[in-house]
């Protein structure tokens, strides 16, 4: 595709996404959905400029010593827990622990939620992304990503069928753990700052200095339209489209209408039980039966895969790709293990990690942790067999 | 000094005359949005929002209204219960509401919740306190009217609240006479016709079902939806009148209205009892109390049998 023709689809993408949000504004009940239709554009944006991806920023970091994407998720971290405030402390004056802010990822926090994080870290490892990240690339042409949806919705029915067992295990008596309903919105804060200012300096302590590989300085246009965002603007501009989410419309998340449209379907086939124990009770991506064909989430979604395209294509990153057969089936077997961790865990790393630990919830943490866990030793078992193979 | 004083004095006259004059032109029960936008500012209008939807009130509401919580604030969150007299005391106090507060409230679901307010503050003596913003949340939305973040600090009044008044409340008892035919009292199932001729046992959607389905004999059926426009505002008071007598149901005996948990059947009570001044109790045990007692008559007309499932 030539530059101009790519930059006159970006064009008429971007002006599709904002029609459609102004025709879905056009009443009270449509706000909803036309803000998120277009976070999740902006989400999309930012993802594909800054290639924010947990996974790819991990493995730079484990593999090449290059700290830039972890850096970039730390400030996002960080930058949303002190965004955050502002809508919490409006929202909840007096931080109890038995009054949870609204909407806000406060998961259950226990051993169900530390598996389903370190499957969910496991299967980015073998399918080579989170599903945030395989949903803009699917924007980047990557249709190979359509395989780890895939897999991803039949890790959901799985995820479906053992819930009601492993919520009567243990699920229904982990506590949603809330930091400033114990500390206090003064003291969740400085704490969450002090242990991811720490995680950035031992990170920091031993990156190698980033290559010198641009041999010119870019021009405005390049800097914003085709080279890749630095960290800290891709961190700030996370946190920022966070924190107005959860203002307008509910947290950050994507996989709330896989889960949906998953259910629904199960649901009609009968492979998914028809009640799914106590999931209305519990926080986080929860997917309910589809009421309407339009939901915040599935616009957001929509927003994220369009957007991320347009970004593409001004970048000249779109470039169609079919990964070969076994690549395909390494996705596919990754989706499946981060669809059943995203189903049990509540969300992914957006819904869990991300939206749970600006909003001071310790099962973000324990996803955080456990989601490393699963990420790293796959990564090193698959090191291992491409080295064998 | 004395000249903010008189600024003062000065307001206060003219809020009381705006909240007189609004009294006047809207109905004694209601309120349109048009009075409430002239009142915000009166200290002596307290705006409550009752919202299900999580999230709703805290994401914005009616600039200066305070949050009343159907599940922790209105009913007892113990054993099923309205809000026990000094919870609800509490409560009030807190949000600086005294004997000679206007008190309005609204909320999301066609006002369901916040007419259910409105029982339970009759059932407290605050009766003739209380309006219902007509249309509620939906219509105030709907017209684009400012909404706000911020949540109200009011000074603490020193409100003693009245013991309950059964008059205006049915318990199961009551409705078991009325449908053995012991008291001359008109019985209004406001759930939907499926509901009603027991062709199903609750509306899609809800857990909590009964293990009968039908009614309680000698109740008429007029679904609540009937008497509201298509902008959620109620209907004229002589079309509501008309709607009820069409049934039968014209003042003339005494009412009890039901649903499945009774709060569906306050927005009933609320046109029945606070527009057209009739005698009505709501019933709030309901379908699901009602449905699930031993021995007591049932009309199942679709004849729908329970097995379990």
């Amino acid at each position: 595709m030539s530059p101009i023709a790519a930059r006159l689809l970006c064009l008429s993408v971007l002006v599709l996404v904002l029609a459609w949000s102004i025709w879905l504004a056009q009443d009270a009940g449509g706000r909803a959905l036309s803000f998120s239709l277009v976070a999740g554009a902006a989400f999309g944006i930012v993802l594909q400029r800054g290639r924010f991806c947990f996974l790819c920023n991990l493995r730079d970091f484990v593999e090449e010593r290059d700290a830039s994407g972890v850096i970039a998720v730390l400030v996002a971290l960080a930058a949303g827990i002190v965004l955050y405030q502002a809508v919490l402390g409006a929202w909840v004056p007096v931080p109890q622990p038995d009054r949870l802010p609204p909407n806000a990822h406060v998961g259950p926090v226990g051993p169900v939620l530390a598996a389903a994080a370190f499957t969910f870290g496991l299967g980015m490892a073998v399918s080579g992304s989170c599903l945030s990240a395989h949903l803009y690339r699917l924007g980047e042409g990557a249709f190979g990503s359509i395989a780890a949806l895939l897999g991803a919705a039949a890790g959901f029915l799985i995820g479906f069928s053992t819930w009601n067992r492993l919520y009567t295990l243990t699920v229904f008596d982990d506590p949603p753990i809330w930091l400033p309903g114990i500390a206090g919105y003064a003291g969740a804060t400085l704490a969450g700052l002090l242990v991811l200012g720490s995680i950035a300096w031992l990170v920091l302590r031993s990156a190698r200095p980033a290559p010198k590989s641009e041999p010119h300085a870019a021009s405005p246009y390049e800097a914003i339209f085709v080279r890749r965002w630095p960290p800290v603007v891709t961190g700030l501009l996370v946190a920022a489209i966070g924190a107005f989410a959860y203002l307008r419309v509910a947290p950050l998340g994507v996989t709330a209408e896989l889960g949906s449209l998953v259910r629904t379907g199960g649901l009609s086939l009968g492979l998914v039980p028809e009640t799914l124990v106590g999931l209305d009770t519990v926080r986080g991506c929860v997917s309910a039966v589809k009421a309407a064909l339009l939901s915040p989430n599935g616009l957001f979604v929509a927003g994220m895969v369009l957007a991320s395209f347009a970004a593409a294509l001004a970048a000249g990153r779109f470039r169609p790709s079919w990964p070969g057969l076994s690549g395909l089936a390494a996705r596919f077997a990754g989706g499946v293990l981060m669809g059943w961790g995203a189903m049990t865990g509540l969300g992914c790393t957006v819904g869990v990690l991300l939206s749970g630990i600006q909003a001071g919830a310790v099962s973000g943490w324990v996803f955080l942790v456990f989601c490393t866990l699963g990420a790293v030793l796959g990564l090193a078992a698959r090191r291992r067999i491409l080295r064998a193979g | 000094m004395t000249g903010i004083r008189g600024i003062k004095i000065f307001s206060a006259v003219a809020s009381a005359m705006t909240l007189l004059a609004g009294q006047a032109s809207a109905s004694d029960a209601l309120v349109d949005a048009k009075w409430l936008q002239d009142n915000l500012s009166n200290p002596k209008v307290r705006v409550f929002e009752v919202s299900v939807d999580t999230g709703v009130y805290e994401r914005g509401h009616i600039p200066g209204a305070a949050h009343l919580d159907w599940h922790t604030d209105l009913v007892d969150p113990q054993k099923r219960d309205i809000a026990s007299r000094e919870a609800f005391e509490k409560v009030l106090r807190d949000a600086g509401v005294d004997k000679d507060t206007t008190i309005v409230l609204y909320g999301d679901n066609n006002n369901w919740f916040a007419a259910w307010g409105a029982w339970v503050f009759e059932v407290y003596g605050l009766g003739s306190q209380v309006r219902l913003l007509d249309g509620g949340r939906k219509l105030w939305e709907a017209q684009g009217l400012p909404l706000d973040t911020a949540v109200p600090d009011h000074a603490d009044s020193t409100l003693t609240l009245a013991e309950r008044d059964n008059s205006v409340r049915a318990r199961f008892v009551d409705v078991v006479a009325v449908a053995e035919g012991k008291h001359d009292i008109k019985l209004v199932d406001i759930r939907s016709a499926d509901e009603y001729e027991g062709k199903i046992f609750a509306p899609e959607g809800v857990k909590e079902l009964s293990v009968r389905a039908g009614h309680i004999p000698g109740a008429v059926n007029v679904p609540w939806g009937r008497i509201v426009n298509e902008d959620g505002t109620f209907k004229s008071a002589d079309e509501i009148r008309a709607i009820y007598a069409e049934k039968g149901v014209d003042g003339s005996t005494p009412v009890i209205t039901y649903c499945r948990i009774g709060e569906r059947s306050s927005h009933t009570w609320f046109a029945l009892k606070k527009i057209l001044g009739y005698d009505v109790r709501n019933y709030d045990g309901s379908w699901t109390e009602y449905g699930n007692a031993v021995g007591v008559p049932v009309n199942n007309i679709a004849g729908t049998i329970w097995t379990g499932k």
